[in-house]
C-alpha cells in the first residue's frame, strides 16, 4: 500500500514529534531525516497535525496544472461545501464555479451517496444478529487500521466502493466521457484511495487535488457565496457525510427501521471502538461508522476551514430526508447491478510481520527480544529515531538496528569502557618500582 | 524445543480503567509470534473476559499465560468468593454482577459462556469461600481426530 504524505527533506530536521503522534508506528528516523513505513502508514494524518516546521504535506496533483486544460469534471467531498464561511448550496455552488471552468459533479455523488447508504441498509437486513455490526467502509484510514490492527474484523467492512468512486463511475455511464475526473479530497487517505486502492480495482478517477488548494483558488479568484434564509432546507442528503453521524443518518433514513447505530470520530474513539467490537462486546448493534479524524472529514488535514464552524454550518441547516418514489425505484434498480458498487476482491489483511516465520523460533525471539527491552531505559525518547524502547527491542532482534542507538545504553557502554581504562592505567609493569 | 513463553497479570479489583490489558498484551504477543489471527482473537476474548470476572466477582486475582509451540494455555487464579453453581454460571445471560458493574455494560452474564465456547479445553476448580482456577487451552495445531 502507498500512503500519500510527502516530506520535505530540507524542512525535516529529524525531531522526533510526528514519530510519537503515529498510531501504527510507522516512521522512523534515518540519516537525520524521517521515513515512513509504507505497509504501515494509513493515512491519517497525525504525523501532518504533529509536526512543527511543516516538512510533511500532502503528495496530491497540481490544480494549476489540472485546471490549465480548460474545463475540469470535478467531483467535491461532501467536505467541500461548508468551507466558505457559509453553507453554500450545491445548486448555487454548481453555476458559480462553472464560470471558472469547473463542472462539478452534484447530481452523481447524490446519486451514489443515496446508493451507499440504501445498498448498506440492504446488506445489514440480509446478515443474520452474529454477522453485526457490519463496519462503514468510507473512511479509508479505517480500513487500514482494521487490516493492521483488527484483521478478524475484516468480514464485518461492509462490501461497498467508496461513494465518491461510485459517482466517478455513475458519471461514466451517464456520459460515456472519457474526459478525466478530478477529486477535491479533505485528506490523504482519500488521495490513497483514489492512487492506491485496498482492493486494488482501478479508479475511475484520475486527478485529486486537497480542498485547500481548491478553497484558496476559488477565494482568490473572488467567487461569492450566494446567501440563503436562516430557515433554509437542503434537498442535498450527501454534504451531511462530512461530519461524524452524516453516513449513519442517511442509511438509517433509508433504512425501514429504525437501526441501532454507533458513530464515533478520531483515532482513539475509532480504536477504542473497533477494539470493543472484536472482544464481542457490541451484540445487539447493527452497524458502526468510525472517522479516524475529529468530527469526521471536516477534522481531515486538507480541509482549511475550522472543523468547528464547518461542523456548526452543516448541523444548521435542515436536510430533506424525504426521498422520492422515484429516486427509490432508481435506487431499486442501481441495487440490482452490484458492479457499479459492489466491491469486486474482499480487503486483504495487512498484519505485522511475525519475528519468524516459524514458531519455535519466533518464540525464541521474542525472548531476545523481552531480555534486551529488560535492559533498556523504558522513557521512550525516541532520540534512537523509533517511537518505543519496544520497538527498538523488536527492531534489534529483527537485526534493524542496535543497542548503542539508544543514548542511554551507549553512555552506559562508555562508562564501563572508562572504568576499565582506568583500571588498566592503575596495574603497572612489575618491571618498574612501585612508588611510595 | 523452545522454552514456552509464560506471561503473568495481575488484575485489581473493581479497576474498569485498566481491565483489558492483559487480552491486549496477550493478543500482540500472540500476533508477533506470527499465531494466526483468529487464535489470537479467541485468545484475547478469553483473557478479556477472565480479566472482567476476575475485576467484578472475584475481588482481583491472576491471570497466567503460557505459550508453547502446541498451544495457548490461560489460567486465572483467584481468592474470590468461588462459584456455588458451575451449571448456572456458564449459562448464557445468567449474572450475579453487582449494579455498578452492569451501570457499566459490564456483567451481562456472557462471561464464562463466552470464554468456553472459544476454549478447546475448559476447567474450573471452585470452592465457596476459598476461591475459583480456571483452566483454558486453545490448540495452536489441529488435534489429530
Amino acid at each position: 500500500m502507498a500512503h500519500s504524505i510527502r516530506i520535505s527533506y530540507s524542512a525535516c530536521h529529524g525531531c522526533v514529534n510526528c514519530i510519537k503522534s503515529c498510531p501504527t508506528e510507522a516512521i522512523r528516523v534515518i540519516n537525520g531525516s524521517i521515513a515512513i513505513i509504507k505497509d504501515l502508514c494509513v493515512d491519517c494524518g497525525e504525523c501532518l497535525r504533529a509536526c512543527a516546521r511543516k516538512a510533511l504535506g500532502l503528495d496530491d496533483d497540481d490544480w494549476e496544472l489540472i485546471h490549465a486544460h480548460g474545463s475540469v469534471e470535478a467531483l467535491p467531498d461532501p467536505t467541500f461545501f461548508a468551507q466558505f464561511g457559509s453553507f453554500w448550496f450545491p445548486e448555487d455552488a454548481q453555476p458559480t464555479l462553472a464560470k471558472s471552468g469547473v463542472n462539478l459533479l452534484i447530481d452523481e455523488a447524490e446519486q451514489a451517496f443515496d446508493l451507499s447508504a440504501y445498498a448498506t441498509s440492504r446488506i445489514i437486513e440480509e446478515m443474520s444478529p452474529d454477522q453485526r455490526p457490519l463496519i462503514s467502509a468510507y473512511c479509508p484510514s479505517v480500513i487500514g487500521l482494521i487490516q493492521l490492527q483488527f484483521p478478524e474484523l475484516l468480514s464485518r467492512v461492509i462490501p461497498i466502493k467508496n461513494p465518491l468512486e461510485i459517482a466517478a463511475e455513475l458519471w461514466r455511464r451517464g456520459t460515456k466521457s472519457f474526459a478525466p475526473m478530478t477529486l477535491f479530497a479533505p485528506c490523504p487517505a482519500k488521495i490513497t484511495l483514489v492512487r492506491d486502492p485496498v482492493t486494488k480495482e482501478p479508479s475511475s478517477i484520475q486527478h485529486i487535488v486537497s480542498i485547500r488548494k481548491v478553497v484558496h483558488f476559488l477565494m482568490a479568484a473572488g467567487v461569492k457565496v450566494s446567501s440563503y434564509e436562516k430557515s433554509a432546507k437542503s434537498k442535498w442528503r450527501f454534504p451531511t457525510w462530512a461530519t461524524r453521524g452524516g453516513e449513519t443518518r442517511h442509511i438509517s433514513k433509508l433504512a425501514g427501521r429504525e437501526l441501532t447505530v454507533i458513530a464515533v470520530s478520531g483515532l482513539r474513539n475509532t480504536k477504542d471502538l473497533l477494539q470493543q467490537l472484536e472482544l464481542g462486546r457490541l451484540r445487539g448493534v447493527d452497524f458502526v461508522e468510525c472517522r479516524t479524524c475529529d468530527l469526521g472529514c471536516f477534522g481531515g488535514v486538507a480541509v482549511p476551514e475550522s472543523r468547528f464552524l464547518a461542523h456548526l454550518r452543516n448541523r444548521h441547516i435542515e436536510t430533506d430526508w424525504e426521498v422520492s418514489p422515484q429516486r427509490r425505484s432508481e435506487l431499486d434498480a442501481l441495487y440490482e447491478t452490484p458492479k457499479i458498487w459492489h466491491t469486486r476482491e474482499p480487503i486483504p489483511s495487512k498484519q505485522r510481520l511475525p519475528l519468524s516465520n516459524d514458531l519455535s523460533e519466533a518464540m525464541s525471539r521474542l525472548k531476545q527480544m523481552n531480555a534486551i527491552f529488560a535492559e533498556m531505559p523504558h522513557i521512550d525518547c525516541g532520540a534512537c529515531g523509533r517511537p518505543s524502547c519496544k520497538a527498538m527491542a523488536e527492531d534489534i532482534v529483527r537485526e534493524q538496528g542496535d543497542i548503542t542507538d539508544c543514548i542511554f545504553k551507549l553512555r552506559e557502554g562508555i562508562s564501563s569502557l572508562a572504568a576499565q581504562i582506568l583500571s588498566l592505567a592503575d596495574t603497572q609493569p612489575h618491571t618498574i618500582q612501585k612508588r611510595r | 524445543m523452545p522454552e514456552p513463553i509464560d506471561l503473568e497479570y495481575d488484575v485489581v479489583a473493581d479497576d474498569y480503567q485498566t481491565a483489558g490489558e492483559a487480552s491486549n498484551n496477550l493478543k500482540e504477543t500472540l500476533k508477533i509470534l506470527g499465531v494466526n489471527s483468529s487464535i489470537c482473537r479467541r485468545a484475547a476474548i478469553i483473557a478479556y473476559e477472565a480479566e472482567m470476572n476476575l475485576v467484578i466477582h472475584a475481588g482481583g486475582g491472576r491471570i497466567v499465560a503460557n505459550i508453547d509451540e502446541n498451544k495457548v494455555e490461560i489460567k486465572t487464579i483467584d481468592q474470590g468468593p468461588g462459584i456455588p453453581d458451575i451449571g448456572l454460571a456458564i449459562q448464557e445471560g445468567y449474572t450475579t454482577a453487582g449494579d455498578h458493574a452492569r451501570e457499566m455494560g459490564f456483567g451481562a452474564g456472557m462471561g464464562l459462556p463466552n470464554i468456553k465456547r472459544n476454549a478447546d479445553v475448559f476447567e474450573i476448580d471452585t470452592k465457596v469461600g476459598v476461591g475459583t482456577t480456571l483452566r483454558t487451552v486453545i490448540n495452536l495445531k489441529e488435534s489429530p481426530i
